[in-house]
C-alpha cells in the first residue's frame, strides 16, 4: 500500500508512472523507484523460492546487503529488487533457485 | 590512476561531513558510495534531532542530510554514487570500485572509511518469511519510496531504532500492535517511547518472539515471556495478529574494508578498527569515522568524520597547527556534550536510579512505556500553577536544549550543561505561542491551562499524524498509556511553518484530566 | 594446550535442541543443527565449518549469519565467541560478476 498522505513529508518525488509485467502480468509504478518497492505497494510479498528447500523469500534489509530480494529481471537472475531502479518495459520474474530459470528446475 | 588527496568511503552523515571538512581545506576529495542515493541512514530519519543548536538539534535529520550533500557538492566534492568498493589496499593506498559494470582504480592519499553499520539478525523458528525484515528496511520503504511495510506490524526491540521507526510507523498508517523486547526494561529514550505509548500501543517486555507463523508469507507471531536467562517460560505463548515482524536488535558496525587492509581491529560488539582520537587507525593515512567505529548516532557520526578529515588535513599540512588544534578543541568539545547523561557509554549497562539532579528514574517509563501519575510532579518541568504553563514531561537526562532556545520569554530552563532536566520557570509569563511544543524532539512539552472555567482544562499537545482534526471535532482524551479516559473538544489545530511539520493541537478536557490528558483520537466513524 | 587447538577433545554425542532446524545461513539455508554437527564432525573454525558447508559462501558473503555461526561454534566448543577467529577478510567486498571484475576501466 502507498501511503497518500504523509504528516512529514511533503513530496517522495517519484518519477513519472510506467508500465512493466510481473511473471507475465501488467502492472504500473513510478520510474526510478526501487522494484521492491514498487511490489511491496503492489502487495507482492514473495521475490523468490530458494534453490535448496523451495522456501519463499522476500524484503529483509532493503539496503542491498542480504541478496533475499533477488529476482529475474529482463532474463537476469540476481538482480537486488531493492537497489535496482524500475524502468518501464522491465520483465520481473519470481526466481527459482540462483539462475534464470522458472519454476521446473 | 586518479589520485584524491582524499578519498572517502560512504557518503552518509560521518562521510559527507568528513568530505566537507577535507574540501574546506583545500583538498581534493573523492567521495564513494554503493547506494544511488547519498546519505546512508540520514535521509531515512524523518524526527527531529536532539542535542543543541551546533548540533543541529531540532531539525530533522533527512533536512540535515539536504544541507550536507548541496555543500559538499558546492565545495566541489567528486561524489562517486553506484560505486561499491570491492577491495582497499596498503600501502599502494588504492581502491577499487565497481560501479556494476567495470571496475576502476583510484588512489587516494588519505583514506577514511565511514561505511556504516548494519542491521542484526535474530534467528527464530519462520524468519526467513516474507513479511520478517529488519526495521531499518520498514524505515527504507516508508520514509524515501512512500511504502508501507506491511498492515499489522510487530516491533522486536525496543533500543531507539525500535521506538523511532514505531513511531514512524504510526505516522505512515500502519497499526503498530506491539514493542517487544527481551530485556525487563525499555533500551531507548523514554520520550521516544512516550510518544508511541500514548497512541495505545502495548510495550511488551521480559518478551520475545517465538515463531512467525505463516507459509508463503507472516500471517501470524507467537511471543512467549522469558525468564531471567532471556529463555522462553512455557505455557506463556501468545499469538499476536501480524503480517509484518520488524527487527530492531543492535547494528554491527561494517568494518570488513578496515579488516582487508590488516588494521588493528578490537572487539566493541562485532570488529571495529582501533583507532585514536583522531580517527586514524594503525596504519598511517587510513581512518575510520561514524558507526563504523563504533555504534552511536548520527549527529556524533558528522562530527567524527570532521575531525577525521581535519586530521588528515593537518597531517598534509594543509593547515597550520594552531588552527588544527582549535578545530579539533571545538569538535572535541561538542562531542563530549553527546556524549554525556543516561544513555552514555559510562552508563551503558548499569540500572540508574536516580537523575543528575538526583531524581528518581521513572521504573514505571521504562517498564511500560510511560509516566506514571504519582511521578509526575517530581520532575522540574512539570509545575502546577495558574494561566496557561508549560508541562515539559522530561524526566531522563539526555543532551539535550532546543525547548530553552525555543521559548523567547525565558519559560525554560536548561542552562550549560544540556543534560540537565529542564526546568519550567514559574515567574515567565507563558504567551502560549507553542514553539516549544513544536520544538520538542521528543514531543514531550505540553501546555497546560488547569482551570479555563465551567470545570475545563485545555490541553495543547504536539500532534504529528494525518489527517489532522478539525477544530470543534469532539472525540477523545487518551492518557499517557493511550486509554481513552475522558470526552475532548478540539479547540485549536495550528500548524505554522515555523513548527516544521507539527501540527499544535488544542483540545478541552474536564478539569481533573488536565494532568493525564496527553493525546487526542477523533471519535470512529462506524 | 588451548581448547581450540585440542583437535583431540571429545565433545561428547551431540544433544539435539528444540531448535535445530532454525536456519542461520540465509543464503545457503544451513540450519543450526548442521552447524552444530560439523562441530561434532571436528569443524572447529569458522574457516572449515565454511568450506564444510558453504556459510559465508552465499551471494550475501556472511554479512547476515558470520556472527551466529561463531556464536553456534563457540558454544559447542564451550568457549567464547571471542576466542572463535572470524573468516578472513579479503576482495572482493561485495558477489561481483567476472565479466565485471575484468572489465578495468582507466580512471583520469
Amino acid at each position: 500500500m502507498r501511503i497518500e498522505s504523509h504528516p512529514i513529508i511533503d513530496d517522495f518525488k517519484k518519477g513519472k508512472k510506467v508500465a512493466f509485467t510481473y511473471n507475465g502480468k501488467e502492472l504500473e509504478g513510478y520510474e526510478d523507484e526501487p522494484i521492491a518497492a514498487t511490489l511491496k505497494a503492489a502487495g507482492i510479498e514473495i521475490h523468490r523460492y530458494t534453490r535448496k528447500n523451495h522456501e519463499p523469500r522476500g524484503i529483509y534489509c532493503a539496503i542491498g546487503r542480504c541478496t533475499d530480494c533477488v529476482m529475474v529481471v529482463d532474463g537476469v537472475p540476481n538482480i537486488r529488487t531493492c537497489m535496482t531502479p524500475l524502468k518501464g518495459g522491465m520483465v520481473i520474474e519470481t526466481q527459482y533457485g540462483l539462475g534464470a530459470k522458472g519454476a521446473e528446475s | 590512476m586518479k589520485r584524491y588527496h582524499v578519498i572517502v568511503i560512504g557518503a552518509g552523515p560521518a562521510g559527507l561531513s568528513a568530505a566537507i571538512e577535507a574540501a574546506s581545506h583545500g583538498m581534493t576529495v573523492g567521495l564513494f558510495d554503493e547506494n544511488a542515493r547519498p546519505g546512508g541512514q540520514l535521509f531515512k530519519q524523518i524526527h527531529k534531532f536532539f542535542g543543541s543548536k551546533e548540533h543541529k538539534a531540532k531539525i530533522r535529520g533527512f533536512r540535515i542530510g539536504e544541507e550536507l550533500l548541496a555543500e559538499a557538492e558546492k565545495l566541489g566534492v567528486e561524489v562517486h554514487l553506484n560505486s561499491t568498493v570491492m577491495g582497499i589496499y596498503f600501502p599502494m593506498n588504492k581502491i577499487t570500485v565497481s560501479n556494476g559494470e567495470s571496475t576502476t582504480s583510484y588512489s587516494g592519499n588519505n583514506i577514511i572509511l565511514a561505511a556504516g553499520a548494519s542491521e542484526n539478525a535474530i534467528p527464530f523458528d519462520g524468519w526467513t518469511l516474507p513479511g520478517v525484515m529488519g526495521a531499518g528496511a520498514a524505515q527504507t520503504l516508508m520514509n524515501l519510496h512512500g511504502v508501507q511495510p506491511g498492515k499489522r506490524i510487530l516491533m522486536v526491540g525496543s533500543g531507539n531504532v525500535g521506538l523511532v521507526v514505531g513511531f514512524q510507523l504510526i505516522q505512515s498508517g500502519c497499526q503498530l500492535e506491539a514493542i517487544i523486547d527481551a530485556a525487563p526494561k525499555i533500551g531507548g529514550y523514554g520520550v521516544h517511547a512516550a510518544k508511541v505509548a500514548r497512541t495505545g500501543v502495548p510495550f511488551l517486555l521480559s518478551h520475545t518472539i517465538v515463531r512467525a507463523e505463516g507459509t508463503e508469507s507472516v500471517t501470524g507471531a507467537v511471543i512467549a515471556q522469558v525468564d531471567e536467562y532471556f529463555q522462553p517460560i512455557p505455557g506463556t505463548e501468545r499469538h499476536l495478529d501480524v503480517d509484518t515482524i520488524l527487527i530492531a536488535t543492535g547494528l554491527t558496525p561494517m568494518s570488513k574494508l578496515a579488516e582487508m587492509t590488516g588494521c588493528d581491529m578490537k572487539e566493541m560488539g562485532g570488529k571495529v578498527p582501533v583507532v585514536d582520537q583522531y580517527g586514524m587507525t594503525s596504519i598511517e593515512g587510513l581512518y575510520a569515522a561514524g558507526d563504523v567505529s563504533g555504534i552511536e548516532e548520527a549527529s556524533s557520526a558528522m562530527i567524527g568524520g570532521r575531525i577525521a578529515a581535519l586530521a588528515a588535513a593537518a597531517k598534509d599540512g594543509y593547515i597550520e597547527q594552531n588552527e588544527f588544534e582549535k578545530s579539533y578543541s571545538d569538535y572535541q568539545s561538542s562531542l563530549e556534550k553527546l556524549r554525556k547523561g543516561m544513555f552514555a557509554k559510562e552508563n551503558r549497562g548499569k540500572t540508574l536510579a536516580v537523575t543528575d539532579e538526583g531524581l528518581p528514574i521513572s521504573t514505571n517509563l521504562l517498564k511500560h512505556g510511560f509516566l506514571d501519575e504519582e511521578e509526575i510532579t517530581s520532575y522540574p518541568g512539570m509545575t502546577s500553577r495558574q494561566g496557561i504553563h508549560p508541562v515539559i514531561e522530561c524526566t531522563q537526562n539526555i543532551p539535550c536544549n532546543p525547548c530553552q532556545d525555543a521559548c523567547k520569554f525565558g519559560c525554560i530552563q536548561v542552562g550549560a550543561d544540556i543534560t540537565r532536566l529542564p526546568i519550567a520557570d514559574v515567574k515567565s509569563e507563558c504567551k502560549n505561542c507553542g514553539m516549544c511544543v513544536a520544538a520538542c524532539p521528543g514531543q514531550a512539552i505540553f501546555l497546560v491551562e488547569e482551570d479555563c472555567g465551567d470545570h475545563m482544562a485545555a490541553v495543547t499537545l504536539p500532534y504529528e499524524f494525518r489527517p489532522l482534526p478539525e477544530v470543534g471535532e469532539k472525540g477523545y482524551g487518551l492518557s499517557r498509556r493511550g486509554e481513552e479516559i475522558c470526552p475532548a473538544t478540539v479547540l485549536n489545530v495550528r500548524l505554522n511553518p515555523v513548527f516544521d511539520h507539527t501540527a499544535i493541537l488544542t483540545i478541552q478536557v474536564p478539569k481533573e484530566m488536565a494532568m493525564r490528558a496527553r493525546f487526542y483520537r477523533g471519535s470512529r466513524k462506524d | 594446550m588451548r581448547k581450540l587447538d585440542d583437535r583431540n577433545i571429545d565433545l561428547g554425542e551431540i544433544i539435539p535442541e528444540l531448535d535445530d532446524h532454525i536456519i542461520i545461513c540465509r543464503c545457503e539455508e544451513i540450519t543450526k543443527g548442521e552447524i552444530r554437527e560439523a562441530v561434532h564432525m571436528g569443524m572447529f573454525t569458522m574457516t572449515e565449518v565454511k568450506r564444510l558447508l558453504r556459510p559465508g559462501m552465499g551471494l550475501c558473503q556472511g554479512q547476515t549469519c558470520s556472527r551466529y555461526v561463531r556464536n553456534i561454534i563457540a558454544k559447542e566448543l564451550g568457549v567464547s565467541p571471542l576466542e572463535i577467529e572470524d573468516n578472513v577478510a579479503r576482495p572482493p567486498m561485495r558477489p561481483i560478476e567476472l565479466q565485471v571484475f575484468g572489465n578495468e576501466v582507466e580512471s583520469e
